[in-house]
């Protein structure tokens, strides 16, 4: 559960920075950024302190955050 | 059937798929990646192919700018401001240098600043500013994200302008059909002496301080070959907004299409869920809720994100 409540507090600090600095382009890149690489890194704790930490699964969740932040940037940049 | 098989291979855990929709995998989520970017690619190369197919379709009256912008003065305790025409032309002129010149700045690359404009059109200014706003669909959502930027604000809720003028202009900027608001902010050389002289300011950086005109150099000044001058003594009509017909805005659609992609894994993720505590199915992967988590975020990012870009 502390895990989960890590998670939320990330996402939701990368759901503020995106919508409150939304006139500023450069800022929103670097927070979305910012929140897929910690993502991956939450992951990776996460996996590691369950002693289930795979190759396999550290893919997995770089190629979710390489979807989110690619869908991120297709509408910040756009 | 292979059909219906394909489907669960691709969108539910089975054992074709090593109990993880195929979609979830990390070849599954990289073609959708795949997908998005190449879509941007089409948007990019599809101006120079179809010209004027793409676009922000808008409707924007310079009055209304007007009046919001009045609102959130008032709001904060301030005067009005009085709608100018030659500031309103200036703003116009502004808007059509950056569609003829394809550049979205204050400053042209040319070197051509803000107060060009004003002079050209013989507007002598103690204080003068500028807002530009791009690819808005209305007015309102144009004044709200100049009032969400701190730069912006100041210029709207500055006590030292007295004047205003708005040119909304329609054109080609980079390939796409876009609305660009121009934002001109004024207080005369001969307005109440009560006011403190200052720099002018500009939206985002200090601009130089604007030099004092006199009525002679304004008669001399020759306009730059793309803006069109107009005596400052004759009003000008209001601008109207041209009529840009039905336009795919790239936001929309980039926007729809993220929206398809994150409600279909959003949608699988939740199925997976189900499917594997029900069947108690043990595998090596990541944490679904987690991921279900991560596109939740995105999903109310995109539901909130709004075209248009203010500088």
């Amino acid at each position: 559960m502390p895990h989960y409540l890590s998670l939320f507090g990330i996402l939701m600090a990368g759901f503020a920075g995106l919508v409150l600095f939304s006139y500023d382009k450069s800022f929103q890149t670097v927070v979305a950024i910012a929140t897929a690489t910690a993502y991956v890194f939450w992951g990776i704790v996460h996996h590691y302190l369950h002693k289930d930490l795979h190759l396999e699964i550290f893919a997995e969740y770089l190629a979710v955050s390489v979807l989110g932040l690619v869908i991120l940037f297709s509408l910040i940049l756009r | 059937m292979r059909i219906i098989k394909l489907l669960a291979h691709l969108f539910v855990p089975h054992e074709s798929n090593n109990q993880k929709a195929k979609i979830l995998h990390p070849s599954g989520l990289l073609v959708l990646a795949f997908l998005a970017i190449s879509f941007q690619l089409i948007l990019n190369i599809f101006p120079k192919t179809f010209p004027r197919v793409l676009g922000y379709a808008a409707s924007i009256s310079p009055s209304e700018v007007v009046r919001l912008t009045n609102e959130k003065r008032a709001q904060n305790g301030l005067l009005p401001l009085t709608e100018n025409s030659v500031l309103s032309s200036a703003a116009i002129a502004k808007g059509n240098d950056m569609l003829a010149k394809d550049y979205w700045a204050h400053f042209a690359p040319d070197g051509t600043s803000p107060w060009n404009f004003f002079v050209n059109f013989g507007y002598k200014y103690r204080y003068a500013g500028e807002n530009l706003a791009r690819d808005f669909s209305n007015a309102s959502s144009a004044v709200d994200a100049w009032m969400a930027s701190s730069t912006h604000k100041e210029n709207i809720l500055n006590a030292n302008y007295k004047e205003v003028g708005i040119g909304v202009v329609e054109g080609d900027l980079a390939g796409v059909d876009t609305t660009i608001i121009v934002q001109f902010f004024g207080t005369p050389q001969n307005a109440a002496a009560a006011i403190p002289a200052a720099q002018a300011k500009e939206t985002s950086t200090t601009l130089p301080t604007p030099k004092p005109v006199t009525k002679a150099a304004v008669q001399k000044i020759q306009p730059t070959p793309t803006v069109e001058p107009v005596s400052s003594l004759t009003p000008t009509p209001a601008p109207t907004q041209v009529p840009m017909g039905s336009l795919i805005s790239p936001f929309t659609s980039t926007k729809n299409l993220s929206l398809a992609i994150v409600g279909i894994l959003l949608l699988v993720l939740s199925v997976d869920l189900i499917v594997v505590r029900r069947k108690r199915i043990a595998r090596i992967g990541g944490r679904t809720l987690a991921h279900i988590a991560f596109f939740g975020m995105i999903l109310a990012v995109i539901l909130i994100l709004k075209a248009g870009e203010v500088i």
